[in-house]
């Protein structure tokens, strides 16, 4: 039986304290949260599931390291990002090397996966969110997750950082750069309309 | 008129969003006067507005417990915190206050120590004075000087004087005392010489100084006739002659004065 009239603090406490049940309520408390924005950057429900499961275990197990004056749901959401982040890092690497694979082996650039269609054929089947989702996948997962947290979780730089481990000045730096290239990417859907 | 970089019209986009940004004024202005940049930043905006926000797919209401549920079995329950609170909070609390509280004895030992050893030094440097023994010093030359004179004034005294009776008794308890003395130096020094005649001298000066009833005509007749017998007088004058060098040397006596 999950207590869930305790706020995120007293609860921290209770599970530092041996009370593991406790856990559930911050899980049940937080899980939507972290499935939104986990799902927002890997783009995938079931890697999505899994990040949301990570991120928490990694929190259970840094629980001693959380700080009192902090916010949980600060502390974990930063953590989810993370998770969300060497995720995505992860699959780009394997689409790269298989990419690689498959062309030139004396070609010792990676080259990166291009999924996308025509955009004359993406525009005529309305599948407009398949170019946008293209063009995410254009971006270095490092670009994807800083975009995803600016655009869409309307982060500040500073939090962007805070999230990823970098300097607010890097992590600009990085949403410039997705920006950049997103818009490349849809130049097309412009000329179209 | 400089125009603004993709870079600053990004940044006007996004903090558009809050209202917030060093450069939206200055931004906003350019904007308003530069109609290049007003397009640029038209398109821009077309294209990040194209952007659409993914939608996560909707989860139900028990999506939460599940995830629990997953998650509880892989879990480990931390150790009752509550005593090692304590003991973290309390005992390191104690320990803190033991470290600092053996600081201040040790600083306080070492400072004694210091202060004795400070002491020792200043007593090994300058050595105790011994206390000073009082110090009679007889000299035996003056001694024997004052006994010559007391035996000649014995020896020419009339016996029937009482008045010159005083006078010659306080004068030989006076002598008495240092004759002690001198004749037990004489005795320690293997004097023989010295030691009969000391002897003597006492003899005749307890006889002055002590006589019972006090002294009369018989008894200073009775003393001047053993002075003359023994040649006690001549002796005397013997031994003050043969012992020039001891004038000023003196003969040391515990616990008495300067005699």
């Amino acid at each position: 039986m999950l207590r869930m009239g305790r706020n995120d603090h007293e609860t921290i406490r209770a599970v530092l304290s041996g009370d593991k049940e406790a856990y559930g309520a911050l899980v049940v408390r937080h899980s939507h949260s972290l499935f939104r924005v986990a799902f927002r950057i890997t783009g995938n429900e079931a890697d999505a599931e899994d990040v949301v499961q990570e991120a928490f275990l990694r929190g259970y197990q840094k629980l001693e390291g959380f700080e009192s004056r902090s916010n949980f749901s600060t502390w974990i959401y930063r953590i989810a990002v993370r998770c969300a982040l060497d995720r995505v890092s992860g699959r780009k690497v394997d689409e790269r090397s298989r990419v690689g694979e498959e062309n030139d082996p004396e070609q010792d650039a990676v080259q990166v996966a291009d999924s996308a269609a025509g955009p004359d054929r993406l525009l005529l089947s309305g599948e407009i969110g398949a170019l946008q989702q293209s063009a995410m996948q254009s971006l270095t997962a490092t670009e994807q997750t800083a975009f995803v947290l600016r655009h869409m979780e309307d982060c500040s730089t500073e939090e962007i950082g805070a999230a990823l481990g970098i300097a607010p000045n890097a992590a600009k730096q990085a949403v410039f750069r997705a920006v950049h290239k997103m818009r490349s990417r849809l130049s097309s859907l412009r000329v179209r309309t | 008129m400089k125009h603004l970089t993709e870079e600053e019209l990004i940044g006007r986009y996004y903090n558009e969003r809050g209202g917030e940004g060093e450069d939206f004024a200055r931004a906003e202005e350019h904007l308003a006067a530069c109609e290049m940049c007003a397009e640029t930043y038209a398109a821009l905006s077309w294209d990040l507005g194209e952007v659409k926000v993914i939608e996560a797919p909707a989860r139900d209401e028990a999506y939460g417990e599940r995830v629990w549920a997953a998650l509880e079995p892989k879990l480990v329950a931390y150790k009752k915190r509550r005593w090692s609170w304590l003991r973290g909070g309390v005992l390191r609390g104690l320990s803190y206050a033991a470290v600092c509280g053996l600081l201040v004895a040790g600083a306080f030992i070492a400072g004694r120590l210091s202060v004795e050893k400070q002491k020792q030094t200043q007593v090994a440097q300058t050595p105790a004075p011994k206390p000073k023994p009082r110090v009679v010093v007889v000299v035996l030359s003056d001694h024997l000087d004052r006994s010559e004179r007391l035996l000649v004034e014995l020896k020419h005294v009339d016996a029937g004087s009482a008045e010159m009776m005083s006078p010659l008794r306080d004068e030989a308890k006076s002598l008495l005392a240092a004759n002690k003395i001198c004749r037990q130096k004489a005795s320690h020094e293997d004097d023989p010489a010295l030691t009969t005649a000391l002897d003597r001298l006492d003899h005749v000066l307890d006889g002055l100084a002590n006589q019972p009833g006090g002294l009369n005509s018989a008894a200073i007749e009775r003393l001047q006739e053993e002075m003359n017998a023994e040649g006690l007088l001549f002796e005397v004058r013997v031994l003050r002659s043969r012992n020039p060098d001891e004038h000023g040397a003196g003969i040391n006596r515990p616990n008495g004065g300067t005699i």
